[in-house]
């Protein structure tokens, strides 16, 4: 039994390894038109992490996820206005905090109760955020802000890289290494249970959506800095929660690595659909019916169809049960 | 005189937001599954009345059992696909049903889009331009027309859930699927039932609606933000309180667009919905758990 987990664990690893090699030299030989592409794939990959962290971990789906993402960037848009004139480092923290809190003024109250209420709550959050956006003044109406510009596309790759990887690594660390991740996904399975076992839910609900708040604050953060103009349209937009539902359910749900498979397909696939058919409204058509067909066919994702994922495991009793009885340990 | 005005107003698109909200609270009951799609039907609605005065030489309203009968055949299709999904065997099937209805909002959008585009349309029947002065007050007939369909739908649907074989399954249904099952009822075939009687209702007043503001297809989450909020703060299955805060929902939405502005209502409806669950978890006309 422990031969075929110790292969796997290698052919894992030098996988990573080569994927990590080839993130940290992309500057140095891809074009930049390729760079770009890197950047905005990690940067949809950490988005779908973080909606991965609420909704995949903790089984509350949130459809206001980008509300997080454009918090990050109005913050770090007004920040750096040229009357207020601060560091681009120091904008992200900010943003990072600005959107816990309203992650926790959110989730306090609905995370409480069934799923239901949290998914139209984060909604409407997302849909007053947008409103306000459009009327304030601060955050320049429907008009939006211009950043100061900085035309350094290595410069935006490796902050990109390093909050998606920096992201990845506390997210991995805290759900699949520790206590917290336990925890998280007791509540999800079985939430009376993971009470009788003296975890108080509500705290830990709480923190994996303050969790998976932040890190799409930080990653608007730069995007806004990179793209130099943001306006409710770009940023709060509806169709990017739409996107990033449907890159988690094609990447595979509460599964570490459905986010990156996920997250790079999909964007990709995007890429190709504007070079072919241009920028159009039928692409929404297509991303409504990728999340029904996955829902009814493939619910576990592209994941599930890794060797040695559970979902094989439930094929391979399929075809033949006597055989899979004896062994079947999950 | 103007605060009247705008309360009587509010009171009369209440009433459709009543109608609505009260299939979406059944069919939320019997399958289990919030239809995030319930804007989206309001919004095909209105749609197919579009398509109507376009294409044909009636008046769109006139036409209202035919979207009945066109919107109740689609939620008869796609019923079975919701029930599957909330009762297979894989993980979170709350979770995915809610996906499944996010998918399907999400096609319906799209396809709207990409066959209307983004210009608001507007539904135009004899009525408009028309108003009836009733005791002093000047009210649009279209808003009057629209409360009456909306009573009268209402009324009908009540009927059904309480005075036939099928709602008395229904509401069995809703209450427990297990003892439901046990005698008798087919919850499968009842939850089909409800979702297309829930549809085709819900389309019918979006066409309504549609004479009275004009549509996009980006407003679908507004309308599903306002369903839910009817049936949130009225707690679950409680048709009273879907009564009663429907027509609160109208009159809040009128308030604020009248004294203030209608760029406003999503963001007051919003820390509404937020005030009254922070404080009242289990709505205003339930005292029982929904946790």
């Amino acid at each position: 039994m422990s031969a075929p987990i110790r292969r796997r664990k290698t052919s894992s690893l030098i996988v990573l390894g080569i994927v990590a090699l080839a993130l940290l030299t992309m500057p140095f030989w891809a074009g930049s038109y390729n760079l770009r592409l890197a950047t905005n794939v990690l940067l949809w990959v950490g988005l779908a992490l973080s909606w991965n962290v609420v909704c995949g971990y903790a089984g509350y789906i949130s459809f206001g996820h980008i509300a997080f993402f454009g918090i990050g960037a109005y913050v770090t848009a007004i920040l750096m206005q040229p009357g207020v004139g601060w560091n681009f480092f120091a904008t992200l923290p900010v943003g990072a905090v600005v959107a816990a809190v309203i992650a926790l003024a959110v989730g306090f109250p609905t995370l409480r109760l069934r799923g239901a209420y949290f998914a139209i709550a984060t909604w409407a959050m997302a849909e007053g955020v947008r409103e306000l956006a459009t009327v304030a003044s601060i955050t320049g109406g429907s008009g939006g802000l211009v950043l100061p510009v900085k035309s350094d596309d290595t410069f935006f790759y490796w902050c990109m890289l390093a909050a998606t990887a920096g992201a990845y690594l506390v997210c991995f660390l805290l759900l699949e290494r520790s206590r917290f991740g336990y925890k998280v996904k007791a509540v999800r399975d079985n939430e009376p249970a993971a009470r009788a076992q003296g975890i108080n839910a509500n705290l830990v609900k709480n923190q994996a959506f303050i969790l998976s708040a932040v890190i799409p604050a930080v990653l608007g953060g730069i995007n806004a800095y990179w793209i130099t103009f943001i306006n409710p349209d770009s940023s709060l937009n509806t169709i990017l929660t739409d996107q990033l539902v449907v890159m988690v359910l094609v990447g595979g749900l509460g599964h570490i690595w459905g986010p990156v498979i996920g997250g790079t397909v999909l964007y990709l696939a995007q890429q190709q659909f504007v070079v072919l058919f241009g920028d159009s409204t039928a692409y929404i058509v297509l991303v409504g019916a990728l999340v029904v067909l996955v829902v009814l066919f493939l619910p576990d994702g592209l994941v599930s169809l890794l060797p040695g994922s559970r979902r094989l495991n439930l094929i391979r009793r399929f075809i033949r049960p006597r055989a899979t009885t004896t062994t079947g340990s999950s | 005189m103007e605060l009247f005005a705008s309360i009587v107003g509010g009171l009369l698109i209440g009433g459709l937001y009543v109608a609505i909200s009260l299939g979406f609270s059944v069919a939320f009951g019997v399958l289990d599954v919030v239809d995030l799609a319930v804007g989206m039907w309001v919004v095909m609605g209105a749609y197919a009345a579009v398509v109507v005065q376009d294409w044909l030489d009636v008046d769109p309203l006139l036409l209202l059992p035919l979207y009945f009968l066109f919107f109740a055949l689609v939620g008869a299709v796609l019923a079975p696909l919701i029930y599957r999904v909330r009762n297979n065997r894989y993980a979170m099937p709350a979770l995915m049903g809610l996906a499944l209805t996010f998918g399907f909002a999400t096609i319906f959008r799209g396809s709207l889009l990409t066959g209307f585009g983004y210009t608001p349309r507007t539904v135009r029947t004899g009525l408009a331009n028309t108003s009836w002065n009733i005791f002093g007050l000047v009210l649009p007939a279209e808003r009057v027309a629209g409360f009456l369909t909306a009573a009268v739908l209402t009324l009908a649907f009540a009927w059904f859930l309480y005075f036939t074989r099928s709602g008395l399954a229904v509401r069995a249904v809703a209450q427990s699927k297990e003892n439901a099952g046990l005698m008798g009822v087919d919850v499968k075939r009842t939850s089909t039932l409800i979702y297309a009687l829930y549809t085709g209702l819900t389309a019918m007043c979006g066409a309504v609606m549609g004479a009275i503001y004009a549509m996009t297809p980006e407003l679908g989450p507004r309308y599903t933000l306002f369903a839910f909020f009817v049936v949130v703060l009225a707690g679950l299955g409680s048709i009273w309180g879907v009564l009663v805060t429907g027509l609160l929902l109208g009159v809040l939405q009128s308030l604020v667009s009248t004294f203030w502005s209608a760029d406003y209502t999503l963001l007051v409806v919003f820390l509404s919905l937020f005030v009254v669950l922070l404080l009242l978890p289990n709505g205003i006309g339930n005292r029982r758990s929904v946790a």
